[in-house]
């Protein structure tokens, strides 16, 4: 298949224009890197099973093609170990290092409590991260690190890759794996005075790595009947969008039905809401010099210079001695009208 | 219009008249100093409110007695704006806030297959960064014989291709598996979109390396805050995996990856992983945090469903819609789209009695493998409720299930990959209801 593609060809225009249907003949729902996995679901038919694409795949190279265009640079071992920042469930990727569920704790509290919460269980609408566990069966399952995650290595590499939220690879190795360590704490998978390495991470055993298997769909056969399907009488409406009245409706619906945003203008719970959804990440817990929001010491000089100019500052920008507030929080989709609810929200939540 | 005061139309019309009355040779000097004077005038925004009354018949319409804008007046090309409801829009209690979230394609106003650059929906995990395509790198290494580093001139000198190809978001329609909870087209199918993509074939790419014995999966990372990741078997990326640089014609644009991304037809939109900065081969999946926490379907077992790649056939009408209600009796050309992740679709059905009976609708202009596909079906309504539903079969036979089949085998909590048919009820007074039906 891939010999025909360095003439100029796509593949899957050869595919296609050859075999009718895309070319893909190979057993489906193997997994030669993954003998956990175990295909589940009823087969509704080889025609349809027959273009799913093949885990085990193995193509067989042509050295003749490598290097056919010549474009570009060969990317050195530098340079890939700079950018080569995956880790895989048996380790691979991680870099030496260490980090104590001991130093997890304050780098935790202060990184990334203001979101995930002090116990992990997530502020607002902020993943929940620790906890859950037994609920994968239930109403609203709770899918956290350790009810859910089925490798140590997942956390280690995305915390390392993308967290703090605001402040994304800016962690040292050490502070990924003490960061990591706690977060395993939480989850009750590690003791107190456990410390994570290179050595012993792929180690760990997360509780739902038995948890998953590959994708079997089509897993659902319906037919193509064309009359009297079902019985008419028998035709239940079990859910009606607009009960709910959940989602915003205001650019199509007429004026006496957008009575919606009209309360929504003078909602009470306008600066809290703003607050939850653009303020809290670094508000909450005092990222980037962030004055908290209920630590009365660090508002009350501020709440001194009146709610004009502190409104002014949310919604313009302010450099201050101790932190940088970006204009609306970098949030300029908001009005200044929501920005400065918000603001009189944090005050009201912040003085005597 | 005021009397009292000269508009570019009015002093248009002046001029033209005076010029008629002259003869031939000052007519034209004459006409000069007339259009300067005019624009002059309407150096103002000249957008100002037209009684309706004045542009009907038999009125001349403002418009026909003036001049409009010149060449680049406007250099890049923007919607008239009277066109300003067609807009991308969110659902704010989705997500903790707007930096990673999602925005939904207005399908209601869209014509065609083809979705405009600005209103193909976004997900971002990290918001949109700001990438100089001269500092921008597409690194390629692990099990290769070449490790490349590629800038944005080297990655166009490979020979391109263009494909139309939808990209859909795994969980659209996710918000639906409880039951009906969104009251508007937009948000209930928006998570879509339709281009002509432009790129290398990433075959081409992994010849150019060479793979080595072992090779199976590559992983994709973007260049983004969140530094996105997606493991993909190799099968896929030797069979139609893309990495674009252009949409529809130009530059990607900054939403959707700028400047180049990696495209997986028919795949889970998340794969197709954008401002694509890294591709390693391996000989295993990474199970990164997009193919394990995220992008698993959950089963009513407790146990969850990885690698669930396929976006499956799947169809929605879109007119009439609860935007774009039916305002009075007669006839109508009911109007949807229809899309299958393994290939072209075949044929859609229509019902108009909640599925009890079902009639074939035409497919309209091209019908492309992986691309989203126009359905039409003229009807004459005659004011009685009805309950609308289209059911796409796609070139395997896969025909699109129901709600209820769906949530007999997978529950209602797998969040992804909710591609059953879908129900519109249309009232006595022409309005259309997002509704689920037994």
């Amino acid at each position: 298949m891939s010999r025909s593609t360095s003439r100029g060809f796509l593949p899957a225009q050869i595919c296609a224009g050859v075999l009718g249907v895309l070319c893909v003949g190979f057993a489906p729902l193997t997994l030669a890197a993954d003998s956990t996995a175990v295909p589940e679901g009823p087969s509704i038919g080889p025609d349809v099973a027959a273009v799913e694409i093949s885990l085990a795949f193995r193509p067989k190279p042509d050295p003749q093609r490598v290097g056919y265009y010549g474009f570009g640079e060969t990317a050195t071992p530098a340079m890939i170990a700079g950018w080569d920042i995956d880790v895989r469930p048996d380790g691979r990727g991680l870099p030496p290092g260490s980090g104590s569920v001991a130093d997890g704790e304050g780098l935790y509290e202060e990184k990334c409590a203001a979101c995930h919460g002090t116990f992990g269980e997530g502020e607002g609408r902020w993943p929940m991260i620790a906890g859950g566990f037994d609920t994968l069966t239930e109403s609203r399952p709770e899918k956290t690190v350790g009810s859910y995650w089925p490798y140590a290595s997942t956390l280690w590499d995305y915390v390392h890759r993308a967290m703090p939220f605001y402040e994304p690879q800016s962690l040292a190795d050490d502070e990924v794996y003490a960061i990591v360590a706690y977060v395993l704490y939480l989850n009750d998978l590690v003791e107190d005075d456990f410390v994570l390495t290179r050595a012993n991470l792929a180690t760990i055993e997360m509780p739902n790595r038995d948890g998953f298997f590959v994708d079997p769909r089509p897993d659902v056969k319906n037919v193509a009947c064309m009359k009297d399907c079902k019985d008419p009488k028998e035709i239940q409406i079990t859910g009606d969008s607009t009960e709910l009245g959940v989602t915003p409706v205001e650019h199509f619906k007429g004026e006496a039905e957008a009575a919606g945003a009209t309360a929504a203008a003078v909602d009470p719970n306008l600066g809290q809401n703003v607050y939850q959804q653009a303020c809290a990440t670094c508000h909450k817990g005092g990222l980037a010099g962030a004055p908290i929001v209920g630590d009365q010491a660090q508002w009350r000089s501020r709440v001194a210079q009146g709610m004009g100019v502190l409104a002014d500052n949310a919604i313009n920008g302010y450099q201050g001695s101790v932190g940088y507030m970006p204009p609306k929080g970098g949030q300029v989709q908001l009005t200044d009208d929501e920005v400065t609810a918000a603001v009189r929200y944090m005050i009201e939540n912040s003085s005597d | 219009m005021s009397k009292g005061r000269h508009e570019p139309a009015d002093i248009l019309s002046l001029v033209a008249e005076k010029a008629n009355s002259l003869p031939l040779p000052e007519r034209r000097a004459f006409l000069l100093r007339g259009l300067a004077l005019a624009g002059a005038a309407a150096a103002g925004p000249v957008l100002a409110a037209v009684d309706p009354d004045d542009a009907l018949p038999p009125n001349i319409p403002p418009w026909t007695r003036s001049l409009g804008r010149g060449v680049v007046t406007v250099p890049y090309g923007v919607p008239s704006e009277f066109e300003a409801n067609v807009i991308r829009r969110t659902v704010p209690w989705l997500t903790a806030n707007n930096i990673s979230s999602i925005s939904f394609t207005p399908l209601p106003e869209l014509k065609g297959i083809i979705t405009p650059n600005g209103l193909v929906f976004e997900r971002y995990h990290a918001g949109v960064p700001d990438i100089d395509p001269d500092q921008h790198r597409l690194m390629i290494h692990g099990l290769v014989e070449r490790p490349l580093v590629l800038t944005m001139n080297d990655l166009m000198r490979f020979p391109s291709v263009s494909v139309i190809r939808f990209i859909e978001c795994p969980a659209n329609g996710g918000m639906e598996w409880r039951g009906a909870q969104m009251e508007a087209l937009q948000f209930t199918h928006g998570m879509l979109s339709c281009c002509e993509w432009t790129g290398v074939p990433l075959s081409v790419l992994l010849e150019e390396v060479g793979l080595k014995k072992g090779a199976a999966w590559v992983l994709a990372e973007g260049a983004d805050g969140a530094a996105m990741t997606r493991s993909i078997p190799l099968e896929k990326a030797l069979d139609d995996t893309l990495v674009v640089y252009a949409q529809n014609g130009e530059a990607l644009r900054p939403e959707q990856g700028y400047p180049v991304r990696l495209l997986n037809p028919g795949w889970e939109g998340n794969t197709s992983v954008k401002w694509l900065r890294r591709l390693e081969i391996g000989d295993q999946p990474w199970y990164q945090r997009e193919e394990t926490s995220k992008y698993t379907d959950l089963m009513p077992d407790g146990r969850a469903r990885k690698f669930s790649f396929t976006q499956e056939t799947n169809s929605v009408i879109t007119f009439p819609c609860p935007e774009k209600p039916l305002t009075q009796r007669g006839r109508y050309e009911i109007e949807g789209l229809a899309w299958s992740g393994r290939g072209r679709i075949r044929s859609v059905d229509i019902s108009l009695d909640g599925g009890v009976n079902w009639r074939r609708a035409e497919l309209k202009g091209l019908v492309l493998p992986k691309a989203l596909t126009r359905f039409s079906f003229m009807w004459d309504w005659d004011g009685s409720p009805a309950l609308l539903q289209s059911r796409a079969i796609d070139e395997t036979g896969y025909v699109q299930p129901t709600l209820t089949q769906l949530r007999a085998v997978r529950g209602v909590e797998s969040i992804y990959h909710k591609n059953s048919i879908h129900t519109w009820r249309l009232a006595e007074t022409g309005e259309v209801t997002n509704v689920q039906i037994d």
